[in-house]
């Protein structure tokens, strides 16, 4: 027990102080604030500033109740987000538009509308801007002139109807998505959040899995080349030095993780402060206690799952090029799962997703995605740990004889059928 | 009092290639062992054996009269051939690690493999990185990972090789201390002359099996007083085809003549006067290089 914790120390420390691994920690959780920080940023100078809207109306009517509806839309500090300048027509709508193009381009204006006498032409309005990507700004002009554009129409053909009555005909219909769970609980959730905050998720699963167990194998690696092997097992056994590897560099995985918990954690504080817009703290929403329990679960038995594959390699073979061949499989088991997260997210209970998520090699990425968009049954869930676990209990036990037999070889590389002997003992 | 170490019928196997085959042997306490033999005769993999690093396919190992394994583990040091240090480590935390796997706490390891890096001559280099090190400092920081925790016993796999002349003046003088100061020394390598410097007790391996075993002197005697130094100016050419001379060993300097059994060097020193100008003559116990050679035959260019 002391010298597998000695060995777990040693791993442990020796990667804790590099200055590369404090880096690579840092870095994530940084980019991460960094542009949640700057979203933010960039959206309170925006809705800081008071735009003006030039409106070219060959009708004349719909000015008031336009600049009216567009008032509804505030800055930050609460005065009317747009200002609406009526520009009689002079000469034909064109003719007038070119005159105010110039101020567009000043940055005096936000955008030139034009409306045509016609209210039935098909391309009776248009918005004329220096940047037309703005899709929220569109989407209030939009608003805004439907108010009117419908006020007139009533107008037109003679009906009245009472402001409350036209301000329900004005109000958007608007839709939310609940998710359903067990014992009657719903959750409102939509498509898009629970798209991201699994994606993310995976992302991290993924590169913590490669990253560790491609840790693992070159550790493995460079005891072999540079000769040191033989001195350590002499104090140790095989089985002792590839579990305190095993779990020496897990713990580092998990202090990275962790630390990353942490970032998403303060940042999502941060986040609610900044009562920030409905879509960024929606995909943080979805980072609830029991999704990151359940990371942390499928992080652990990925790890030890895969780390004991890339330790068998580590330990079959003399050079990282020889490996890279012997790993491919690996990092293609842990690629397939990640480049379908779209289809297992929105297809969380086909029968190719329950499939999927029993299966070992795949079960720590799929069974965690289907969890973060659908709670499956408690049974696939225990299934699929306990296969896990099985899998890896078997793993170890023929990866600690290939260990055995492969570190003090050197020369030419076991071939497969060779390697899966010695796993049998 | 029972043995350091005991073999019984010891037999590996790699593949179709029989690396070990057969070995029994008893290698007491207290002294200096010999394992000799030519590359591949099989002292690497008996030495694995030892330390538990392979497991024999049949037979028996015993250190301190305990099956090899965990137990026995913690009083064994071992500096294998084949012997490296993490490279970008530093040197003491290096040495720290190796002495906590052998089952000290990091702060005692720290504390003892400091002073041996002081003795050695190595103290302003404990916080360098291995790499920094010159190959000679890195030998030494070896040789202390191996004899960190006051090891009963000291496996040492040709400790020699790949040293400059001062350092393995060093290693052998750290050697003897150590034997005298209680432990048990078992070293392997193919340079005669050490070996022959150093053993008290040797086992000649060839072919995974032994040869020849016992107490240095003995295994002398036991090939006799019939090998003649002869030192001369002239053409000795003629020595080989004397009547009674089994075989000629030219070392430039002189020659070592091995006699047939029953042939008199008298013989041998008067032909010899007659053809060249004799400086020296000098009957000897054979040298364990030339005993080596006639046991291993065939397979001495090896050595």
């Amino acid at each position: 027990m002391h010298k597998l914790l000695m060995v777990i120390r040693r791993e442990y420390l020796e990667r804790i102080r590099k200055r590369s691994f404090w880096l690579g920690t840092m870095l994530l959780p940084l980019l991460m604030v960094g542009l949640v920080v700057i979203q933010i940023a960039m959206a309170k100078t925006e809705s800081g500033r008071q735009e003006t809207i030039a409106l070219v109306d060959a009708t004349g009517k719909l000015a008031p109740v336009f600049e009216a509806k567009l008032a509804e839309e505030k800055t930050r500090d609460g005065k009317p987000a747009f200002r609406v300048e009526s520009v009689p027509v002079e000469g034909s709508l064109d003719e007038t538009r070119r005159r105010l193009e110039p101020r567009i381009l000043s940055g005096d204006l936000f955008g030139i509308l034009t409306v045509g006498e016609d209210l039935d032409s098909e391309d009776n309005f248009r918005l004329y801007a220096h940047s037309v990507g703005n899709i929220v700004a569109q989407k209030t002009i939009q608003t805004a002139l439907k108010a009117a554009v419908l006020g007139l129409l009533l107008e037109r053909n003679n009906l009245n109807v009472a402001p409350e009555v036209m301000k329900k005909l004005l109000a958007p219909v608007s839709i939310e998505s609940f998710e359903v769970k067990e014992q009657g609980q719903v959750k409102k959730r939509g498509f898009d959040e629970a798209y991201i905050g699994t994606f993310a998720f995976v992302m991290v699963l993924y590169i913590a899995l490669l990253l560790y167990g491609v840790a693992v194998m070159r550790g493995i690696l460079e005891e072999k080349s540079n000769r040191i092997m033989e001195v350590l097992l002499g104090s140790l056994t095989p089985d002792q030095l590839m579990t305190g590897k095993i779990l020496g560099i897990g713990l580092v995985g998990l202090t990275q993780v962790a630390i990353y918990a942490a970032s998403a954690g303060l940042l999502r504080l941060y986040v609610t402060m900044a009562a920030f817009q409905a879509g960024w703290t929606g995909a943080l929403d979805a980072i609830s206690l029991q999704t990151i329990a359940y990371f942390f679960i499928f992080f652990l038995l990925g790890y030890f799952l895969y780390t004991s594959l890339f330790a068998a390699v580590g330990a079959v073979c003399n050079s990282e090029q020889e490996a890279q061949n012997l790993q491919s499989p690996l990092v293609m088991c842990l690629v397939i799962p990640m480049a379908m997260t779209f289809f297992f997210v929105s297809h969380p209970d086909s029968p190719g997703a329950v499939i999927a998520s029993l299966i070992p090699l795949f079960a720590p990425m799929v069974m965690f995605m289907r969890i973060t968009v659908l709670t499956p049954p408690f049974w696939q869930i225990a299934l699929s740990i306990l296969l896990l676990l099985g899998t890896t209990y078997l793993f170890f036990r023929g990866v600690g004889r290939i260990f055995r037999i492969g570190v003090l070889m050197y020369g030419k590389r076991p071939t497969v059928p060779e390697i899966l002997k010695w796993a049998r003992g | 009092m029972e043995s350091a170490v005991s073999l019984l019928n010891l037999v590996k196997s790699f593949g179709s290639f029989r690396a070990v085959d057969g070995i029994s042997l008893e290698i007491p306490r207290g002294i200096i062992f010999g394992l000799i033999g030519p590359n591949g005769a099989g002292k690497t993999t008996t030495i694995r054996m030892i330390l538990d690093i392979l497991r024999p396919d049949s037979g028996e190992v015993r250190v301190f009269g305990v099956p090899a394994g965990d137990q026995v583990k913690d009083k064994i040091g071992y500096l294998p051939e084949e012997r490296g240090l993490y490279r970008k480590t530093k040197v003491l935390e290096m040495l720290e690690y190796q002495g906590a796997i052998r089952g000290a706490s990091p702060a005692a390891a720290r504390r003892e493999a400091s002073a041996w890096l002081d003795r050695l001559e190595l103290g302003e280099w404990k916080s360098r990185k291995v790499e920094e090190l010159s190959k000679g400092m890195q030998q030494k920081v070896q040789f202390i990972g191996a004899i960190l925790g006051k090891p009963e016993l000291l496996i040492l796999d040709e400790p020699f090789s790949g040293l400059d002349p001062v350092n393995q003046d060093a290693f052998k003088d750290l050697m003897l201390d150590l034997n005298r100061s209680g432990a048990s020394i078992i070293f392997s390598t193919h340079q005669m002359e050490t070996a022959e410097r150093l053993c008290k007790q040797i086992a000649l391996v060839n072919k995974g099996r032994i040869v020849l075993e016992g107490p240095l002197h003995q295994v002398k005697a036991r090939f006799g007083k019939n090998s003649v130094l002869v030192e001369f100016e002239g053409d000795g050419s003629f020595l080989s085809s004397l009547p009674g001379v089994a075989r000629v060993d030219d070392y430039g300097g002189y020659r070592e003549v091995r006699l047939q059994n029953g042939a008199d060097p008298q013989a041998l020193l008067k032909a010899a006067v007659e053809r060249v100008t004799v400086r020296r003559f000098e009957i000897v116990e054979p040298t364990l290089h030339n005993i080596f050679i006639e046991q291993v035959g065939g397979l001495s260019h090896h050595a």
